[in-house]
């Protein structure tokens, strides 16, 4: 039994042998292969040193708190199928995969990260997250941010910077962790070094022929924040990309902008796809792509804690109401990266971003004019051959428009 | 020249040949419907070439659709049925704006773009529901054959009501339905009802005239009538449904010879 229960987490640390110690010499693409056994080795080490090690799964959470604090915060997203059968014993089959699979894990016991976990840091998001996490709680110890959903509204933000300050006297209590300010702008600092840095390897893509795909990108990036190897092995992504780029390393076809759903380790079936069948997806708008590393926190100011509430408030997630802020970020991005189509992603019975798909096709085709395609699937393989000849039909109609505009120019 | 359009579908193959100048059907054929194999395939294909007395030699080209294209070593290239039935059906109705086709294993609606191309479409996910893999299953349960659960339907007074969201729900339903006594006729006119309904819902209002019915099942008597109900519009069927992918492959064979 004991076996049975890893065997998910355990695979996914084996699709990537280590080929670089964690010291992070070598490929660097090798390290973020061996990304799930590198961290897992890196929280090991923190709690050994007596960090506290904190899951979170979703982007608002403020990883600054956490770090400051003196905390690892540790994503703990579900992205395998194999947990999603024991999942379904306690909630419904009619469940985001993301859902089903994290929980599957916590019911399994099967994420040694999670089993590490002195504490959850959660925020009522969608339905089927907040509920889940009631589930969760009978068994671990979660403590929950209420995230009000008016993005716009002013009472709506200060309401979550008290969430944050109450965050702030939680982790105190359950970890022993008071931050100062100093060590909270220091946090900041670190976190925005993180996310420029992937911010830089994301721009990459803006090329005409970058020198990276999409999947490739979607590897480089670590569950665990604020990892100073993770830093560095961006550092020497980056510089051995631009590098490539300089010798005429490059990739092409069609361009794609996905949107939509995150897609965590494990769960990259439709990139795979979409680059298989002749795409290059040069930018991710969703919380593994650019989404969560567009905003920095305001470094200095005299009140860090509302720097951090408002860089986390204003993330553009369809729980908020309205989410006018991602159809801004749809159209700067597009700007950018110069898509020929948009893809969107939608996990099966994530209502939020299913809802809000009808303004991201009207979007797409009416105002960036160009071909719109949604994607409704979960973690089973099922369908694969059925989104492929979708996703060729698109490319064949982007293909085909971009001859008809040739000739007629 | 001559170009070829393979449709390599679920059930059926189909096959035309095309003489690329003056873009005419040459030859087609539609192969025993069953489960297809690609040997199955090509075997059909060198028959029609026989039959119909075409210089092997002049043929240049050839394009495969449909869900076994990828296995036909054959082709030349591949293109998905979804442009295939777009060109096909532009060819034989070049009025036509929305194409709702509806094969073996799946069904979609295609917007047309007015110069053969695709505008938009979209395509049944999972289920069967919406799909000739259904409407067969149904017609073994009733004992007739697909064509059989057509002339079925005609003699129905009131179509029973079947939930269309999934095709293993309806099939209980049905077995329910006739258990409790229902007539076979209204069991089979609410099928069709049902499949039409789907198609409508995955249209979602955003098919525009004039929508012409292509697929086999559009051969189904009383179906083109169904789904014009579903869809609150007339439906004309193409002069060849089962071919439209055939045609348009062999068509984009053509182009790129
Ligand atoms: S999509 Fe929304 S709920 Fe999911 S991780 Fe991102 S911000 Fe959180
Ligand atoms: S994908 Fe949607 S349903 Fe799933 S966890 Fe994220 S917001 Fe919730």
């Amino acid at each position: 039994m004991e076996r049975e229960r890893t065997t998910a987490f355990s695979e996914a640390c084996n699709a990537g042998e280590p080929a670089v110690a964690p010291d992070g010499k070598g490929d660097p693409f090798a390290w973020f292969a061996s990304m799930l056994p590198n961290c897992l080795e890196y929280a090991k080490a923190a709690k050994a040193e007596g960090r506290p090690i904190v899951g979170i799964t979703c982007e608002y959470t403020p990883r600054e708190l956490i770090v400051a604090a003196g905390a690892v915060p540790v994503c703990l997203c579900g992205g395998s199928a194999d947990t999603i059968p024991t999942a379904e014993r306690d909630l419904p089959a009619n469940l985001c995969p993301l859902v089903k699979s994290t929980y599957g894990y916590h019911a399994e016991k099967g994420n040694p990260l999670l089993e590490m976990a002195d504490l959850l840091v959660v925020e009522t998001t969608c339905d089927g997250k907040k509920k889940m996490y009631e589930l969760m709680a009978e068994s671990r110890p979660v403590h929950l941010l209420e995230l009000p959903q008016k993005a716009e509204d002013d009472a709506a933000f200060e309401h979550w910077a008290g969430e944050l300050r109450a965050l702030v006297a939680v982790l105190a209590e359950k970890l022993g962790g008071s931050p100062s300010q100093d060590g909270i702008e220091s946090a900041i600092r670190a976190m925005n070094r993180e996310r420029s840095l992937r911010r830089d390897l994301a721009a990459l893509m803006q090329s005409d022929a970058p020198p990276l795909t999409g999947r490739q990108l979607l590897d480089c990036r670590s569950i665990i924040a604020g990892v100073p190897v993770a830093l560095e092995q961006y550092e020497r992504t980056l510089d051995m990309l631009r590098a490539g780029e300089a010798r005429g390393e490059m990739n092409s076809g069609v361009r794609v902008l996905m949107t939509g759903v995150p897609i965590v380790r494990g769960a990259e079936r439709v990139v795979d796809i979409v680059e298989g069948a002749g795409g290059l997806v040069v930018c991710m708008e969703n919380c593994t792509g650019v989404k969560p590393i567009l905003d920095d926190v305001a470094e200095g100011t005299p009140d860090p804690m509302h720097a951090i509430a408002e860089k986390y408030f204003a993330l553009p997630c369809s729980v908020m109401t309205p989410n006018e802020r991602r159809q801004t970020t749809l159209r700067q991005l597009a700007e950018e990266y110069r898509p020929q189509c948009v893809i969107e992603l939608i996990w099966q019975a994530c209502l939020t971003y299913d809802v809000e798909s009808f303004f991201i096709r009207r979007l797409a085709e009416e105002e960036l004019g160009i071909p719109y395609l949604r994607i409704e699937t979960d973690y089973s393989p099922s369908d694969s051959a059925r989104i492929e000849t979708r996703v060729q039909a698109l490319f064949e109609t982007v293909r085909g428009r971009s001859v008809a505009e040739t000739r007629r120019g | 020249m001559i170009c070829a359009g393979i449709d390599a579908g679920s059930r059926t193959t189909k096959i035309a040949l095309m003489g690329d100048g003056d873009e005419v059907l040459l030859a087609s054929a539609v192969g025993e419907p069953g489960a297809c194999t690609a040997t199955q395939a090509e075997e059909l294909f060198e028959k029609t070439v026989a039959q119909h007395q075409v210089d092997r030699d002049r043929i240049g080209r050839v394009v495969a659709t449909g869900y076994g294209r990828a296995a036909l070593q054959m082709a030349d290239t591949t293109v998905t049925e979804i442009t295939c039935h777009a060109r096909g059906v532009q060819f034989l109705e070049p009025r036509a704006a929305t194409v709702v086709e509806i094969g073996g294993q799946d069904s979609k609606i295609i917007l047309l773009d007015g110069n053969g191309g695709v505008r938009d479409f979209v395509m049944n996910d999972r289920c069967a529901a919406g799909t000739g893999r259904f409407l067969e299953m149904v017609a073994e349960r009733l004992d007739v054959g697909a064509v059989g659960l057509g002339e079925l339907a005609a003699g129905s007074q009131k179509p029973a009501t079947i939930n269309p969201t999934c095709a293993v729900f309806a099939e209980t339903e049905i077995i329910g339905l006739l258990s409790a006594g229902a007539k076979p006729q209204d069991v089979a006119a609410g099928v069709q009802e049902t499949v039409a309904t789907r198609m409508a819902t995955l249209a979602v209002g955003r098919a525009e005239r004039p929508v012409v019915f292509a697929g086999g099942v559009a051969l189904i008597p009383g179906m083109a009538s169904a789904l014009s109900r579903a869809l609150a519009c007339q439906v004309e069927v193409a002069s060849a449904p089962q071919l439209t992918g055939a045609i348009g492959a062999a068509l984009i064979a053509c182009r790129e010879a």
